[in-house]
């Protein structure tokens, strides 16, 4: 007899949601962690009194967590303590000026009409369209398992207007957005969300357009930071018995028979179980785990062939006072050709570009909530565009460069005086995230994003070559960010159900 | 020639002035996916 029901690789967002739930289903759970900290990306961690989060730093399109806390027999908001956002965010233009743009659609409209009164019409057009589709993906594909030609048909037969919507998987963010806005002022406003799917307006899907009103339905932050999320369901997964081992790195997956049956630790002890569930990369899960030999071609080809995506740089600063910024979320305004060239110059060619030409999300934690730093002190966790593979030299020679340079230019030009403030400034380069979160080459959300890297074609929640396998997390559908892995981890529990004795 | 060769010459001269014909921009982001394409099948088997 096996010594789990089910055993689950790595205490991210979706292993921790898949693992709650099962336990909760009256299954013997046991999660193993690599590092000492649950959360992955979306976690927190303390220096000098300061509460820094690890990657992700808001919540916004709540409907699949809610989900995810609703099967476990409570709420998301009964869980965790949520601080509404508003202003959601502001822009800051290199020459010093600034626009905050609160949460009201119509406060926005008004906003953008005194930019320019045409898009300021049609910005109520375009949330109107968004609106709608929206409603469509999140009630069909982003809650539903996309394994097969035969699940995406069963989406389609669920929600035939999803229909109306894939056409936009063939044209770009930056389509949809210059459709409906021709103020390059305006424009700015909108292109930087794009790297929120991990990709530059050029290249992004259209549906993801619908970001910059997605924000607009409320975006929000957890009292006492990120890591609020992955403790909740490990609070509700310890209380039907699920178990949780940190620092206890899994070194294979055990397959006999064409069947997932275990793991071996680093330490070399087996744990047997009926099931496995993976929250780890799937190309590390196939290629390292499991093992080549285990893979039919067709496979092996298909997972050596996924891109990684977006790379992830983060500067964590704390600082002395009261930064003069405007809202928890503070975007560098850059053009949606900006964003592209450096995509097409810098991140192809391996040539990171100047500091002062870079641009960047810079989030201010402790706006929302105060009682992340000490008494009049505050965090700023600083996201500058960055990316892997670097030309002629390394992270770990060019890391702590980089972050001075890049400080210095938001002290001089973005946030005065912030580097006579600063208490500490921890960088953590791509490389780092490598090591630390096992997230090769960084990549906050595993693969590429793009139609070529999306549902049927993105790693299956139920493996295909391995019995009693399931996937989860940021590298499987539908994708990378809170509440698609805590999807995905929903996904992976709703096809256990469906193929395996529960 | 029979019909079947007409329509499909006919068809790829249709999509090649219809590529030449998009800006930049469009181009690549078409490039892309048309670089992905042999991959597709390998992927919906991973």
């Amino acid at each position: 007899m096996a010594d789990y029901d089910v055993i689950v690789i790595g205490a991210g967002l979706g292993g921790l949601s898949s693992g709650a739930l099962l336990a909760h289903r009256g299954l013997k759970v046991l999660v193993l962690e690599q590092s000492g900290r649950i959360g992955g990306c979306c976690s927190t961690f303390e220096r000098d009194g300061y509460r820094h989060d690890v990657g992700a730093s808001i919540v916004e399109i709540t409907q699949p967590i809610e989900l995810v806390f609703k099967a476990l027999g409570t709420s998301f908001g009964e869980e965790v303590d949520l601080i509404p956002c508003d202003p959601i965010f502001s822009v800051m233009y290199r020459n010093g000026e600034r626009i905050t743009v609160e949460k009201s659609i119509e406060a926005t409209g008004k906003l953008i009409a005194s930019l320019d009164p045409a898009d300021g019409r049609r910005w109520f057009d375009f949330c109107d369209y968004c609106s709608d589709m929206m409603d469509v993906l999140l009630d069909s594909i982003l809650v539903e398992p996309a394994d097969t030609l035969g699940d995406m048909a069963r989406v389609v037969k669920k929600n035939p207007a999803l229909l109306r919507y894939l056409p936009n998987f063939m044209s770009t963010y930056q389509d949809l957005i210059q459709k409906y806005f021709k103020s390059d002022q305006v424009q700015r406003t909108m292109a930087y969300q794009s790297l929120y799917m991990g990709m530059p307006p050029a290249l992004c899907p259209g549906p993801f357009a619908m970001i910059p009103y997605s924000e607009h339905r409320g975006i929000w932050y957890p009292r006492g930071g990120m890591i609020r999320i992955p403790e909740a369901l490990v609070r509700c997964g310890q209380k039907d018995g699920m178990e949780l081992r940190l620092n206890t790195p899994v070194t294979s997956v055990i397959v006999r028979n064409g069947r997932a049956k275990g793991v071996v630790l680093e330490d070399g002890r087996e744990i047997s179980s009926r099931m496995v569930v993976s929250n780890v990369n799937p190309r590390m899960l196939y290629l390292d785990l499991i093992g080549e030999q285990h893979l039919p071609w067709l496979t092996r080809t298909g997972v050596k062939s996924l891109k990684y995506g977006k790379s992830l740089c983060m500067v964590y600063v704390g600082v002395d006072c009261k930064p003069p910024l405007d809202a928890h979320h503070s975007y560098i305004a850059v053009s949606m050709q900006e964003v592209n060239d450096f995509w097409a110059k810098h991140v192809e060619t391996g040539v990171m570009l100047p500091a002062n030409a870079n641009y960047g999300l810079v989030c201010w934690p402790s706006h929302s909530d105060d009682s992340l730093a000490p008494e009049g002190h505050h965090v700023l966790n600083v996201i500058p565009e960055s990316f892997y593979h670097l030309k002629g030299t390394n992270w770990d020679a060019f890391k702590d460069r980089f972050i001075d340079e890049y400080i210095d230019y938001l002290s001089e030009k973005l946030v005065p005086d912030l580097r006579g403030h600063i208490t500490h400034a921890i960088g953590s380069s791509p490389v780092d995230f490598e090591r630390h979160l096992r997230l090769p080459e960084g990549s906050i959300y595993c693969f590429h994003q793009d139609a070529s890297h999306q549902a049927v074609f993105r790693p299956s929640s139920k493996s295909k070559c391995i019995d009693g396998l399931y996937l989860t997390g940021s590298g499987t559908h539908p994708g990378g960010g809170v509440p698609t892995t805590m999807s995905s981890g929903y996904i992976a529990y709703s096809q256990i159900l469906k193929h395996e004795r529960c | 020639m029979n019909i079947k060769k007409i329509l499909l010459l006919a068809g790829a001269a249709v999509a090649v002035y219809v590529y030449v014909k998009q800006p930049e921009r469009k181009k690549r982001f078409l490039r892309e996916i048309l670089r992905q394409v042999p991959y597709l099948i390998p992927r919906y088997f991973a």
